[in-house]
């Protein structure tokens, strides 16, 4: 039985540290812009192909290919995949800014719902061309082998998630709290009018976080990719579960954000334990009952829309 | 006249010829997915069986003195387009019959529109055990089914069980229309069989992590686990167990012949899955010509099955024509009941094999235990699979 528990609880903090780096990818432009992508679960699945593409690239395996045929790509081609997924998906995500947000931000109205929506159906459409529907199975940079602790088996690739997804949570949280950088884009955030009087360049702090969030989805795609099967349609599904995280967490507190990511993990697994078969029923219902007791999330402070 | 006015006049009447010629044509379609989700291998490699069966037929003179063409049509996976596609192949193009779709909600959602428009519709993909039912007790069915269906793979692996002589049985099913379908299949045939379940499992098709569900199951003491999914969640489930440190005997629906399950489970975990299937490898001299002829157009090797079905498909629709003498639906529809002559298909021979109530070409008989031997299918054998009777799997 504790062992159940505890397995429940690994994999429940596993799932959640990528709920939780997405709902951080949210909660950072939110915070500076008042914006959100929502197309964030594109960029996701976005991310990880360009992953994808630069290992086979690497490996000289055609681009259509939708397995590796067991090979291991060698950790160079890992760590160049990577690198090539967050830097075009920063680039992307400045593009996004540029065309999407810029010319709407801070203005009344909803156009950049539509116009971050519209820029996701573009990648995706964009993806399906080069790639196709099919899925691909990507192998991770450890292996698959189980390692077990406590009688919690874990696989490798689960590990390197949930440790990358706290360092780079903490790290994200030192530089927003200690760094001159990261008083900047709070002051931003916090008055923007203020900020700009100060000599603070609003308009890069802007750009700065869109970069930001896209390159974190870039790189949970990459940390998700070998775990589940790759495809372009997981990302409908990861956008909605981050997205709830952040709402649960409240939009504009970033620690926020990401304790919802982790407890939607973590009581997901558990009501597993219980019965899967109403789990997306009880989430959801958790998501509503939180917004209609706290309308900005748990730990959320500002009003998001003042009429 | 000069060269380039006779040209033209010659071009002309070369066009009239061609397009008298074309309305000749003897029209078939396939209405299913060819590009939208991970089923649209199975619809591809079907057309890919209807073309070769249509050639093959035209090479040697047609059907009835006219030529049999194909028209196809991607429903891109969603029941609205599944259905305009009907609607549009029937009254507009008017086809003879409709092949496909390949998943089995589109095909629910429009089973109405051919049996009201009196069209031939063949299943060649889709598995659900409803799809071939009548609308109404005495009502004319015009659809007909040549793969494995749903309720012939469930009576299968729960006679297994069954006979394997475990009462340590559990159901782990995916909550998709495929998976809730499979369940009742099997509940319904645990109630014949006398088996009561010792637990019942769910995960949605887009889980990672199954753990929680199986460590419910490992505390029941499940031995023998029926599963029904599709390929990649079914094995990520294998990855689940793994993890949790539970192997208990695992028969699966057909979805593991999927290459997506062998990827998603890796090579070691993915032999474990035993299932049924009406065919493994091309064996017979016709089954390895057409997989020579198709294989380099295949998405993978294990897709092969939906091209021979959709080329046996074909050719039981031309004999239905000849006999009919015709090309209307309910003479085919007559005549697909009662085919007199045998039809030698690539799959079998197929002697009779639909009447006004049997509606399915591919029957239990026709399955083989298979299960994955390193990368490829190869047939699976112990001592229950040996002790297995038709009557024990014909429920």
């Amino acid at each position: 039985m504790l062992t159940s528990l505890l397995q429940a609880l690994f994999s429940g903090l596993t799932v959640g540290s990528a709920y939780a780096l997405i709902a951080l990818g949210f909660s950072v432009t939110f915070a500076t812009t008042r914006t959100l992508n929502f197309s964030h679960g594109d960029f996701v699945s976005a991310g990880a192909f360009i992953g994808v593409a630069v290992m086979f690239a690497v490996m000289g395996i055609p681009l259509s290919s939708t397995t590796f045929s067991g090979a291991q790509p060698p950790s160079a081609a890992q760590l160049l995949a990577l690198l090539c997924a967050v830097v075009a998906m920063g680039l992307i995500g400045w593009l996004l800014f540029l065309v999407g947000v810029r010319p709407f931000a801070g203005r009344p109205g909803m156009a950049w719902v539509m116009s971050t929506l519209g820029f996701g159906v573009i990648l995706q459409s964009i993806g399906m061309a080069i790639w196709g529907p099919k899925s691909v199975v990507v192998p991770g940079p450890f292996g698959t082998e189980v390692i077990r602790v406590f009688g919690v088996g874990m696989l490798p690739q689960e590990v390197l998630t949930l440790a990358v997804a706290t360092t780079v949570m903490l790290g994200f949280d030192h530089v927003m709290r200690k760094t001159m950088i990261g008083k900047a884009m709070r002051a931003v955030a916090h008055k923007p009018e203020v900020a700009g009087l100060m000599g603070i360049s609003v308009g890069a702090m802007m750009v700065g976080a869109f970069v930001v969030s896209s390159v974190l989805a870039g790189l949970s795609g990459f940390l998700l990719a070998p775990i589940t099967q790759l495809s372009l349609f997981m990302s409908v599904a990861v956008g909605l579960k981050g997205f709830s995280a952040a709402i649960i967490g409240g939009l504009d507190n970033p620690r926020g954000c990401v304790f919802g990511g982790f407890l939607l993990g973590v009581l997901e697994s558990f009501i597993n334990l219980w019965s899967a078969q109403w789990r997306e029923v009880a989430i959801f219902a958790l998501v509503i009952l939180v917004l209609a007791l706290r309308p900005n999330g748990l730990f959320g402070t500002r009003v998001m829309d003042k009429v | 006249m000069t060269f380039a006015s006779l040209a033209r006049r010659v071009a002309f009447a070369a066009g009239l010829l061609a397009a008298a010629a074309q309305a000749q044509d003897i029209k078939l379609a396939y209405n299913g997915d060819l590009s939208a989700s991970p089923t649209a291998q199975s619809g591809r490699a079907a057309v890919l069986g209807i073309q070769a069966a249509i050639d093959d037929i035209n090479s040697a003179g047609g059907v009835l003195g006219r030529k049999l063409a194909l028209v196809t049509r991607d429903d891109l996976a969603q029941p609205q387009k599944s259905i305009q596609n009907m609607v549009e192949l029937i009254d507009n193009e008017k086809v003879v019959a409709v092949l496909g779709p390949t998943n089995s909600g589109n095909a629910m959602a429009w089973k109405r529109i051919p049996n009201e428009k009196k069209v031939i519709s063949m299943q060649s993909n889709a598995q659900a055990t409803d799809i071939t039912k009548p609308l109404g007790s005495d009502a004319d069915n015009y659809i007909f089914r040549l793969s494995m269906y749903d309720r012939a793979q469930a009576a299968g692996l729960m006679a297994y069980a069954k006979k394997s002589g475990t009462a340590k049985i559990g159901l782990l099913t995916e909550t998709t229309g495929y998976g809730e379908g499979g369940l009742r299949d099997l509940q319904e045939l645990a109630k014949i069989h006398g088996l009561s379940l010792l637990a019942t499992e769910k995960f949605a098709v887009s889980d990672t992590d199954m753990t929680s569900q199986l460590s419910k199951m490992k505390a029941a003491g499940v031995e023998t686990v029926i599963v029904w999914a599709q390929g990649t969640p079914m094995g990520l489930l294998l990855r689940s167990m793994e993890k949790v440190n539970y192997l208990p005997k695992f028969l699966a629906s057909a979805a593991a012949d999927n290459i997506t399950f062998f990827d998603a489970a890796g090579k070691t975990l993915a032999g474990r899955a035993i299932f049924l299937r009406p065919f493994i490898n091309p064996d017979t001299p016709a089954q390895k010509k057409l997989f020579e002829r198709l294989a380099p157009k295949l998405a993978a090797p294990s897709a092969f099955i939906f091209a021979m079905q959709g080329y046996d498909s074909t050719q039981l629709l031309a004999a239905a024509m000849r006999q009919a003498g015709g090309t209307d639906g309910p003479k085919l529809r007559e005549a697909l009941e009662n085919l007199q002559a045998p039809v030698q298909g690539v799959y079998k021979t197929y002697n009779k094999p639909f009447s006004r109530t049997q509606r399915e070409g591919l029957t239990p008989a026709d399955a083989r235990w298979v299960h994955w031997d390193g990368d490829k299918l190869s047939e699976y054998s112990d001592t229950v699979t040996k002790s297995l009777t038709a009557a024990d799997t014909n429920r």
